[in-house]
């Protein structure tokens, strides 16, 4: 359930936002631009996204076997293999796992499935201290916000902002330069890291053969994690699964262009289990938490699809909503296009059914997708179910059998239409409408409407042709 | 019922309703070999683009003179010896190691590697963990040095998977590594070394 504003507050509040809309606007369009230079860059992509395509889907349709398949790997890797029902298990069973390794002190590289589970708040509750480490994510838990974007968690705020933060939260001199905010980071993170008993991160891919955990990050915080600390953690959706280190070539060569413009991220990791005899860093222990968390009620339906999401960001910024609304009207983790879906199926539509009314259905999310996820099919259903399961409100029921009396009889259409025409262009000013009746008045309320033209289109060829 | 069955089963039963497109065949990636001088020469103009200092060098002698006049005054921490190409352990006696404690490593200002295969489509190092060449070197000084010799040039990851799949599966990581640490959080700014080494320096031999 929903416990956040409700949508239309939180959407309004963001249209209010002027910074926002200039963060938002300069963001997306970069990495809109980054990422069709880097498409570029890999001859056939199109080709590597049909392949990934494939794979994904055709893992999906049998990821029980998969998933046991990953298990039995890990296992021969030397990793504990937890399985948790709900992000309230996988809370625990982390928790679980920092008690029985001892642990108070936790570093953490940025991971979509513990925002999901909001396992920081979980872990501080039992007096562990918990650090996030990329970045944007850090300044986010010292800021007690919020991430806004899949890739870039404080798109929302300026450089200021940060230096802000940074000044009230560990006492930096003020400043807005971000190569120096970064370099104060480096050395308060730099101690965290060195004296951290336990590391948690999430995965970007699991490979089934190998019983692999791929983590990509710009950072390097997330080697630092998986390197330093006694213990790691890894918490992974359990769509997440590529079968082979060939297959996994291919999600890499996707994933970076799309996500930030980049070839490969900076640092690929792949782990196969804790350290082995003889080595001299890395963790004692590992542990890897499988999270259903809703996953597996998503495949038994018509989004089953949206499982083959790997997380790039690059429909956010393709989104005009998003670019409108930004991240946090979005209410939960996943914001944008793929959050519209993603939400509703984690949490169940009670309470989330206006994301998927959140899209023009222009289908440029679709356009971008690394997997060629059909987003706007899936949006479309979710808002069917809404008006299965909700109703629709009675003036749309009532002005759709209105429409559908008039539409098939041409001469009452041609006066109903030639009557509101008359009405409109009697009320507007200038040519524009600054206040548009009965339905039509939720469109005016954050624009204009251009009055319609004198004559219609039908008049005018009919004078041509005469 | 246990979490793990409960989630199996649900997966089992969501497996029969679930509704997922049948993409149709697509063509496996498949990457023509590359001779090593094509692999040097894009492995070059990639690491150009990524802002690292790339230096080809025609002798032994001459990788071991660059490596000293990098490394002159500078507290190291280094692979083992015996880990490293080109005799270039010779120069790395006083250099902390994987093995030393960690406020001592801490404290490096360079690190020397060798490395376990070069990926020349994006200009990436592949680094394997294993006795005596510790991650902990690549990561953390402020400064990376790396050393390539021609055997270790792949075109593309693929094959890099492909042919070292025995070694990569005995360790316990495998990290790829393009340029330097990199982050654009704050208002998409690029700022270089925000966890891991701000500057790379390869080095190829002949």
């Amino acid at each position: 359930m929903n416990e956040a504003p409700a949508f239309p507050l939180r959407v309004r509040s963001a249209l209010g936002d002027e910074r926002l809309h200039v963060a938002l606007g300069r963001a997306t369009e970069a990495l809109r631009s980054r990422r069709s230079a880097a498409i570029g860059s890999l001859e056939g992509f199109d080709e590597v996204r049909d392949l990934a395509r494939k794979i994904k889907m055709e893992l999906l349709a049998d990821l029980s076997t998969h998933l046991q398949r990953f298990e039995e790997r890990l296992v021969a890797n030397g990793v504990t293999v937890h399985w948790a029902e709900t992000g309230a298990d996988a809370n625990r069973i982390v928790g679980e796992i920092a008690k029985s390794h001892a642990v108070r002190r936790i570093v953490k590289s940025k991971s979509m499935a513990t925002e999901e589970t909001h396992l920081n708040h979980a872990l501080q509750r039992e007096g562990m201290e918990v650090v996030e480490t990329d970045l944007g994510e850090y300044i986010v838990q010292l800021a007690e916000d919020r991430p806004s974007h899949i890739i870039l968690p404080i798109i929302h705020l300026t450089r200021e902002d940060v230096g802000d933060v940074m000044h009230r939260r560990i006492g930096v001199p003020r400043t807005g330069d971000p190569q120096t905010l970064a370099a104060y980071a480096r050395a308060k993170l730099r101690e965290e890291f060195l004296g951290a008993d336990m590391g948690i991160t999430g995965a970007n891919f699991g490979v089934v053969e190998t019983g692999t955990i791929c983590l990509v990050t710009n950072e390097g915080n997330g080697r630092m994690v998986t390197t330093l600390p006694r213990v790691h953690v890894a918490v992974m959706g359990i769509e997440k699964l590529v079968p082979t280190l060939a297959d996994l070539d291919a999600f890499l060569k996707l994933l970076a262009r799309s996500a930030t413009g980049q070839k490969i991220t900076t640092y690929t990791t792949l782990i196969r289990g804790p350290r082995r005899a003889g080595d001299e860093c890395g963790p004692e222990a590992m542990h890897v938490v499988l999270l259903d968390n809703g996953r597996s009620r998503i495949l038994s339906g018509e989004n089953a699809e949206i499982l083959g999401c790997i997380r790039c960001g690059a429909c956010l910024n393709a989104c005009p909503i998003y670019k409108s609304i930004g991240g946090h009207a979005y209410g939960d983790t996943y914001p944008g296009p793929i959050g519209a879906i993603v939400t509703p199926g984690l949490r169940g539509l009670h309470g989330w059914s206006d994301l998927p009314a959140a899209s023009t259905l222009c289908g440029a999310c679709r356009d971008v997708c690394p997997i060629r996820l059909d987003i706007p099919r899936m949006l479309l259903g979710l808002r069917r179910d809404t008006v299965r399961e909700e109703g629709a409100p009675l003036s749309l029921r009532l002005g759709l059998k209105v429409f559908a009396w008039i539409a098939p009889r041409p001469a009452l259409y041609r006066a109903a239409t030639r009557m509101a025409r008359a009405l409109l262009r009697f009320r507007a000013r200038d040519g524009w409408l600054r206040h548009a009746p009965g339905l039509a008045s939720g469109w005016t309320r954050m624009r204009d409407l251009r009055a319609p033209a004198a004559r219609t289109f039908q008049q005018l060829w009919k004078e041509r042709k005469s | 019922m246990s979490a793990r069955a409960a989630v199996l089963a649900r997966l089992a039963a969501a497996q029969r309703t679930a509704r997922l497109p049948t993409p149709a065949a697509a063509k496996p990636l498949v990457s023509t070999p590359r001779s090593v001088a094509e692999c040097r020469e894009r492995f070059a103009r990639e690491l150009a683009g990524l802002g690292v200092d790339c230096h080809a060098e025609s002798s032994p002698e001459a990788v071991r003179a660059r490596v000293s006049a990098l490394i002159e005054g500078k507290k190291v921490l280094s692979w083992d010896p015996d880990q490293m190409p080109y005799g270039v352990g010779a120069l790395l006696s006083g250099a902390a190691r994987g093995s030393s404690p960690r406020a001592e490593q801490a404290q490096a200002e360079i690190g020397v590697t060798g490395c376990h295969g070069a990926i020349a489509e994006t200009g990436s190092l592949a680094v394997l963990s294993g006795p005596g060449h510790s991650r902990s070197v690549s990561l953390l000084p402020p400064v990376h040095v790396a050393i390539v010799s021609p055997p270790d040039f792949c075109f593309t990851m693929g094959e890099f998977f492909a042919r070292e799949a025995g070694r990569i599966g005995a360790a316990a990581c495998c990290t790829f590594i393009t340029g330097p640490s990199r982050t654009a959080d704050i208002e998409l700014t690029l700022t270089l070394g925000v966890h891991g080494p701000g500057k790379v320096v390869v080095v190829v031999g002949p």
